[in-house]
């Protein structure tokens, strides 16, 4: 009998062999080789883009809802989402409209968040494509990214924290003033600009080409004087000059039926961007490459289905005084909806919308009240998250707007006479009787760039930001920059609050 | 494929039980009776000892043998203990037997049995007559109010849903805090117990006391469930049927406003007349039904010497209280035993096939502000609405936002799935030598769970009507394989006695699944069944998805059980596992533990006084680990599709590291120090035991957020902080009366438990994490020096004069700050109880019996959501409210405050159970006949006012929220226990 035990045991000690508990991963890439390839780098720069379009939780550029976009489009004159004596929506945006913002408030929460998240992924690309040897037009392309985000940071929240590597870690990273920052982002693209590729189109279609990287460096002088307090208007004038070797022309606004709203202006916020016009645009594929909201977003309920064949979110409306600064031969008036005659479709039992609005948050507005924005009409194909418009970032409308402004600002107002002109009259309007004002060019911007995102600064830039305007009381100036969020100070404590927060 | 195996197996079996009749030369004859009642013993197995004959009694007890002198009768009946005699030159034997349970005087240990004196550790045990009975559908809900310090917790009454168990309170913030079942010694997680039919349950020992769950090492963290099936015995002869049948009512619906309440609100809060679509509906009515829950289980088996077998067939059908909500389970199964090598080998099968079809009642549904369960989705539809419109069709309103018709949800949406579960499990236990003894286990499960899901456009549901019909299957699959092999050593000498275990243990389990998803059908003949008829322009990222991943564990264990004169009792274990999830330097974790049992009624001492009839003292201390919250290849860097990007011109995957690496992920450890006293007074009437223990989990395994940077992902899986549990639990049994017509006992149990976050900062790699202050949701957090779940909430104060809420300005800084560390905030208490008890008397007169568990917890908050969902005018346009929102009045409120937070203390009427034995003596065939009223949740008494206080509780994220629950059931059960 001891031989059994003994040969147990010895079976026993066999098993024992089997202490393999190694692990193998069968569904994922494990992260060293697979940025170490070359797909691997290109991926890395690919993962940048992908920060850019509209998306949940108030991730992206534009196209999606409470991020960077609703905090510098609700805050202004434009637009707001009022709430509905329906029950539909939050106060939140009502709050941002009416300035009545605190540092908690989520969606300065979530567009910051969304662009430290684009810094990261930024260095990252830097990093990966430099270590993979990659190109230099795709080194430089991660590079002005990364300036673009730190531009819009800058733009938004002033001092912010500052890193160029991502081996520090996050309650490290110092904080930079407002004009460091500047300085940066300038450096950053007078230096690599022109490494970026001198494409348009295919292959560079929605991508940082040259001359998006200069319309960058444009916007970025455009309002040095705001960030820095010098400004630089012949810099800006120059940069557009650049932007211009492009080739880039305005896109016709001629009439056309063929268009719901029955011009070719609005195929400029259309499926596509078009190219002669588009100097960098989002690309968009409803619940796939992003989403575009803007005028599902607007429309009410029924009036989404009938039009465009999803139950509308009744949101977003164009507080009347913005709307009245549209002559009614600008075809651009016709991305409003209000009335009983309203323009674009009129299919049978379509809403009508009044252009008054009695009360923004309690009890609210009633169902139907406020004019609607249909700029965006939802491209296909689109559900009720959204539509599939591409979004324009920069436009060559735009290059001609810095431009005037430019002149006008540096006291030679007869110089930017033609390039206004040529935006208004795209829009069928008459040129100006005589040098534009620089009145003109606000309201000019105002009516070409209406929901492009561009609004809050602008409006900081001409002095006009902190105004009463409709429901909205006068404020501070320190309201001129968003708070830093709560949460982002409490994770880094080198960061202090800008100044009246 | 597999009913085959199970023909194949039964077919076997039968063969071999054919073999075991023999012949013999010499006949004698006799009868079997109860030694107490005289009544004959109809069944009895009467077998010669060694050899492989064997009969069994008739129907009068009787039975004939043919024998030779010298041999050796075992005469053997269930529920009686066994008798040995040997055979003279009589012929006639009149043979009585004593009732009482072999089993009753053993506790079953993991990987083994104990004597029930010789325990040393905190075990509990749950014999089957103690299950809760009624309209019970899983074990898990015949234990409630069992056993002290196990607190089981039914979040509403939906079809096939498994009430939770957490023992000793929560030992894990990741998860990992189901405790290990071991059925038969087949171990799984709790979806196990899905596959053990309620009345096949002989009996439930819970392992609570570290010094007895670390022989389960990595996986005895959370408390150990191991269940010990119901088997036949040798002479045995038994068909058994018991079933129950329950009607099951709503027990609780919540008040909302009726048409007239609506419309007379809508006019006073300007809600315009378009909102008001004039009809009168009540929803959470149209939604609801009175269920229906059957039990029925056939069980039968026999046995000889040396082969017993015993298989059943159960069905539990159940439909639930929401329409459309329904489960049926049918599980088959059979046990045998054969012993060999003149009774040296004994070996045992098991096989068990369990299918289970669901239809489940959708959750996630509703508007982007509400999503919840669809029956809490008829809050939200206003009485005002109708359910058709004039044409027949559902009734859609197009000016409300993500409006949905709940009925149309209910009777349109396909949300179906079955679980086809099978184990096999082989055991083979081999007498060496008088003292050694060699064991091996293998046990292979697979679990296979497809779903089917279609919603079409007229569903309503948004994603519906987005892509005119959406329809998905799902398809999961489990394998799990377990070998061990034991080794036992035993021996008595003198006073000594000594027991050793050797074990060596290798498990793997494996998952796999797939889904696939279309869009856009053209009609919705094909439901889910035809995915290829959406329209491919429509397929999404994540429609196509699919993944793998095992997990490998590796055990060696060695337990040592002396004990010295029955007075002094030693038990100590050591296991060390090795687990294929942990980092590439810490794969192994060692888990000691060492107990002792002072047994003070044994002392000469203890002679002279007749206080205590028992009076054991125990002390242990444990270490046990826990990863089965931790999902395989955490301890990488991982690249993961994370959405599509447009780039180069083309749309493509998109790539991001969605996985940061911790080479440093090891085991999460969890020391525990258990005191108890087991005690017998007044003559043995009143019995009980007291423990008390402490428990440290270190190496907290958490999904810490991490900062981005140095992180690329914005959360890692680590072991930084410390949690403690504290608690005491009594557990008392008192026989009042028993005498031969009356019995009363008074059984109950009460523990107190506490739980501390002690820690949750620390450093990786050398990085230092200021984790404090984790949200769980619902104002409920994880913070320092706090229980888990602690509410950090704003003070209600009232409201201004536009009806806004108003909230305490704590700090008096002119700011309501609601960052989740504002000084506004103030602590409220924990989602999670500090106590819970159960009184469970027992009675019996006669052929009646009557049992009753009332049961109870309380010491917590809970946020009741649904009512802050439900109370807000500004919503009355597009919602209904809750009729007591009416007092509060407000419009609107920025905030989460404790309006909404309520104690959750509760006594439930659990179970009453009212059984009448009828006589059988004049039927011919009937051994037992037992029929039984029974009621399940007869009243609940509360001072919460949501649907029930019962929410979740499990510790993870959410606990401690009502956000809508699926309705309790109020049961009325008949049942019928016959034994033929």
């Amino acid at each position: 009998m001891n031989r059994i035990v003994i040969t147990i045991i010895l079976i026993l000690a066999l098993f024992s062999g089997c202490t393999d508990v190694e692990e193998t991963v069968y569904d994922n890439y494990a992260a060293e080789e697979f940025y170490a390839s070359e797909e691997g780098s290109d991926a890395a720069l690919a993962s940048v883009y992908e920060q850019i379009p509209g998306n949940w939780n108030g991730v992206g550029y534009a196209g999606a809802d409470r991020g960077w976009y609703d905090i510098n489009s609700m805050s202004t004159d434009e637009q707001v989402v009022p709430h509905r004596t329906t029950g539909d929506w939050e106060l939140t945006y009502a709050k941002l409209h009416k300035r009545e913002w605190l540092p908690s408030h989520q969606y300065f929460n979530n567009a910051w968040n969304w662009l430290y998240e684009s810094v990261f992924q930024a260095n990252l690309a830097i990093k990966q494509l430099e270590t993979a040897g990659a190109d230099p037009s795709k080194i430089a392309e991660a590079r002005v990214l990364r300036a673009f985000f730190y531009y819009l940071l800058m733009d938004a929240f002033g001092n912010v924290p500052f890193y160029k590597e991502n081996n520090m870690a996050a309650d490290q990273i110092p904080q930079k003033n407002r004009a460091e920052i500047y300085e940066f982002v300038v450096s950053e693209l007078k230096e690599y600009v022109d490494d970026l590729p001198a494409k348009k189109a295919g292959d560079y279609y929605g991508r940082f080409n040259k001359w998006a990287g200069y319309t960058l460096l444009a916007k970025v002088y455009l309002n040095a004087e705001v960030y820095t307090g010098e400004a630089k208007w012949q810099e800006c004038l120059e940069a557009c000059r650049k932007v211009e070797e492009g080739g880039y022309s305005l896109h016709s606004g001629a009439m056309d039926e063929s268009h719901p709203l029955g011009s070719r202006y609005f195929e400029l916020f259309g499926d596509k961007c078009p190219n002669d016009e588009t100097i960098l645009a989002i690309y968009t594929t409803v619940n796939v490459v992003g989403r575009n909201i803007m005028t599902i977003r607007s429309l009410g309920g029924t009036d989404g289905t009938l039009l465009a064949g999803s139950n509308g979110w009744n949101g977003t409306i164009v507080p009347k005084d913005f709307l009245k600064k549209f002559s009614d031969n600008d075809i651009r008036k016709r991305q409003f909806r209000y009335g009983s005659d309203p323009y674009g479709p009129q299919p049978e039992g379509f809403m009508e919308y009044s252009l008054e609005v009695n009360n923004l948050d309690n009890p609210g507005a009633a169902p139907n009240a406020g004019a609607r924005n249909q700029k965006f009409w939802p491209a296909e194909p689109m559900t009720g998250g959204g539509a599939s418009n591409d979004f324009p970032i920069y436009r060559y409308a735009d290059i001609l707007l810095m431009k005037a402004e430019s002149h006008v600002r540096m006291g030679s107002s007869g110089a930017a006479k033609s390039f206004i002109d040529q935006v208004r009259e795209r829009a069928g309007l008459e040129p100006l009787d005589g040098a534009p004002t620089l009145e003109d060019i606000y309201w000019e911007r105002g009516r070409e760039l209406a929901f492009e995102g561009h609004r809050r600064q602008d409006m900081i830039r001409f002095g006009k930001f902190t105004e009463a305007h409709g429901f909205a009381p006068a404020v501070d100036d320190h309201y001129r920059l968003f708070p830093i969020p709560t949460s982002a100070l409490n994770e880094n404590p080198n960061l202090t609050q800008n100044p009246g927060y | 494929m597999r009913n085959n195996h199970l023909i194949r197996g039964i077919l076997l079996i039968l063969a071999v039980v054919s073999l075991n009749w023999g012949y013999a030369q010499q006949t004698i004859t006799g009868k079997v009776t109860d030694a107490k009642t005289t009544q004959p013993l109809v069944g009895a197995s009467v077998v010669i000892k060694g050899a492989t004959k064997g009969t069994i009694t008739d129907t009068a007890g009787m039975f004939k043998l043919e024998t030779n002198q010298g041999d050796i009768l075992k005469v053997s009946y269930i529920g009686y203990r066994a008798k040995e005699i040997q055979v003279t030159d009589k012929t006639t034997y009149n043979i009585s037997l004593m009732p009482g349970k072999a089993l009753e005087e053993f506790v079953v240990v993991g990987y083994g049995t104990q004597e029930k004196t010789d325990v040393t550790g905190a075990v509990e045990r749950i014999e089957t007559e103690d299950l809760n009975k009624g309209a019970i559908t899983n074990p898990v809900q015949q234990m409630k109010g069992r056993a002290a310090g196990v607190d089981i917790n039914q979040v509403g009454s939906e079809p096939g849903s498994t009430p939770t168990v957490r023992i000793r309170g929560i030992t894990s913030l990741i998860g990992g805090n189901d405790p290990l079942v071991v059925v038969d010694g087949i171990q799984g997680n709790m979806d196990l117990l899905n596959q053990v039919p309620p009345s096949e349950i002989e009996s439930i020992d819970i392992l609570k006391g570290a010094s007895a769950t670390a022989v389960y090492g990595s996986r005895g963290a959370p408390g150990v469930i191991i269940v010990t099936t119901k088997k036949s015995r040798e002479g045995d002869v038994s068909v058994e049927y018991n079933g129950t049948m329950s009607a099951d009512f709503l027990a609780n619906k919540l008040d909302v406003f009726n048409a007239s309440q609506w419309r007379e609100q809508a006019r006073k809060w300007d809600v315009p007349y378009s909102a008001d679509h004039g009809a009168s509906t009540d929803w959470y009515d149209l939604l609801t039904q009175t269920g229906m829950t059957q039990n029925h289980t056939l069980a039968f088996g026999g046995g000889t010497e040396n082969f017993s077998y015993r298989a059943s067939v159960s069905a539990i059908l159940q439909d639930g209280l929401v329409i459309n909500s329904d489960n049926q389970k049918y599980i088959a199964r059979i046990r045998g035993k054969q012993k060999a090598l003149d009774d040296k080998l004994t070996l045992t099968l098991n096989l068990n096939n369990t299918n289970e079809k669901s239809n489940w009642s959708p959750t996630g549904v509703g508007r982007a502000d509400f999503q919840s369960n669809l029956i809490s989705n008829a809050y939200v539809a206003k009485p005002t609405d109708p359910v058709l419109n004039q044409d027949g069709s559902y009734f859609y309103d197009e000016d409300v936002f993500q409006y949905i018709n709940p009925y149309a949800v209910a009777q349109e949406v396909v949300n179906e799935g079955s679980a086809n579960n099978l184990f096999g499990a082989l055991e083979a236990d081999l007498e060496l030598t008088e003292n050694f003894t060699f064991g091996w286990f293998g046990s292979w499960r697979k679990v296979d769970r497809n779903s089917g899901y279609f919603a079409p456009y007229k569903s309503t549901l948004p994603n519906a009507r987005d892509y005119n019909g959406i329809a998905n299957v799902n398809t999961n699959l489990q394998d799990e394989k377990l070998m061990n092999m034991t080794l036992n050593y035993k021996k008595k000498f003198d006073k000594h006695r000594i027991k050793f275990d050797g074990l060596y243990e290798w498990q793997k389990q494996t998952y796999q699944g797939h889904f696939a998803q279309g869009r856009n059908f053209i009609n919705d003949i094909t439901s889910y069944n035809a995915l290829q008829l959406g329209s491919i322009e429509d397929v999404l990222p994540g429609d196509i998805s699919s993944y793998k991943n095992d997990r490998k564990l590796v055990s060696f264990m060695g337990r040592v059980n002396y004990s010295y004169d029955n007075k002094y009792i030693l038990t100590a274990s050591f296991r060390r596992d090795g687990s294929s999830v942990f980092g590439t330097d810490h794969k192994w974790g060692n888990f000691p533990s060492t107990s002792i049992a002072w047994r003070i009624t044994q002392e000469p001492f203890m002679e002279d006084q007749d206080l205590f009839s028992n009076l054991k003292l125990r002390v242990g201390y444990g270490v046990t680990g826990n990863q089965q919250g931790l999902y395989p290849q955490q301890s990488k860097q991982l690249v993961g599709a994370s959405g599509q990007v447009y780039f180069n011109g083309n749309l493509i995957t998109n790539f991001a590291v969605t996985q940061n690496a911790n080479e440093d992920l090891r085991w999460e450890t969890r020391f525990q120090t258990n005191v108890g006293i087991d005690f017998g007074l007044l003559e043995g009437k009143l019995t009980g035991s007291l423990d008390a223990f402490v428990a440290t989990t270190e190496n907290l395994l958490f999904n810490y957020s991490v900062p981005q940077p140095p992180y690329p992902h914005g959360s890692i899986v680590a072991n930084v902080g410390s949690l403690k549990n504290e608690g005491i639990e009594l557990t008392l049994d008192y026989k009042a009366i028993s005498t031969e017509d009356l019995t009363l006992s008074l059984g109950g149990n009460v523990s107190l438990l506490r739980n501390e976050v002690l820690s949750l900062s620390g450093s990786i790699d050398g990085i230092p994490l200021n984790t404090d202050y984790v949200g769980m949701g619902y104002n409920a957090y994880l913070i320092e020096g706090e229980p888990i779940g602690t509410f950090n909430i704003l003070e209600h104060s009232g409201k201004d004069a536009s009806n806004e809420e108003t909230v305490v300005d704590r700090n008096g800084d002119g700011i309501i700050d609601q960052g989740s560390r504002s000084p506004d905030r103030y602590m409220a208490g924990s989602a999670l109880p500090t106590y819970s008890f159960a009184f469970t008397p027992k009675m019996t007169y006669k052929n009646f019996d009557l049992s009753m568990v009332w049961s109870g917890s309380g010491g917590n908050m809970i946020y009741n959501s649904i009512r802050s969902s439900f109370s807000y005018f500004e919503k009355l346009g597009k919602s209904n409210l809750l009729e007591s929102a009416k007092d509060l009045g407000l419009f609107t409120s920025e905030y989460g405050s404790d309006l909404w937070l309520e104690k959750g203390d509760y006594v439930r009427f659990e179970n009453l159970t009212i059984g009448y034995t009828i006589s059988t003596e004049n039927l011919k065939y009937i051994k037992s006949l037992r029929l039984s009223v029974i009621g399940n949740n007869l009243a609940v008494f509360t001072g919460y006012t949501g649907l029930d206080p019962e929410v979740n509780m499990t510790g993870s994220a959410g606990s401690g929220a009502d956000t809508g629950i699926y309705p309790r059931t109020r049961s009325v059960s008949l049942g019928l226990n016959i034994n033929f």
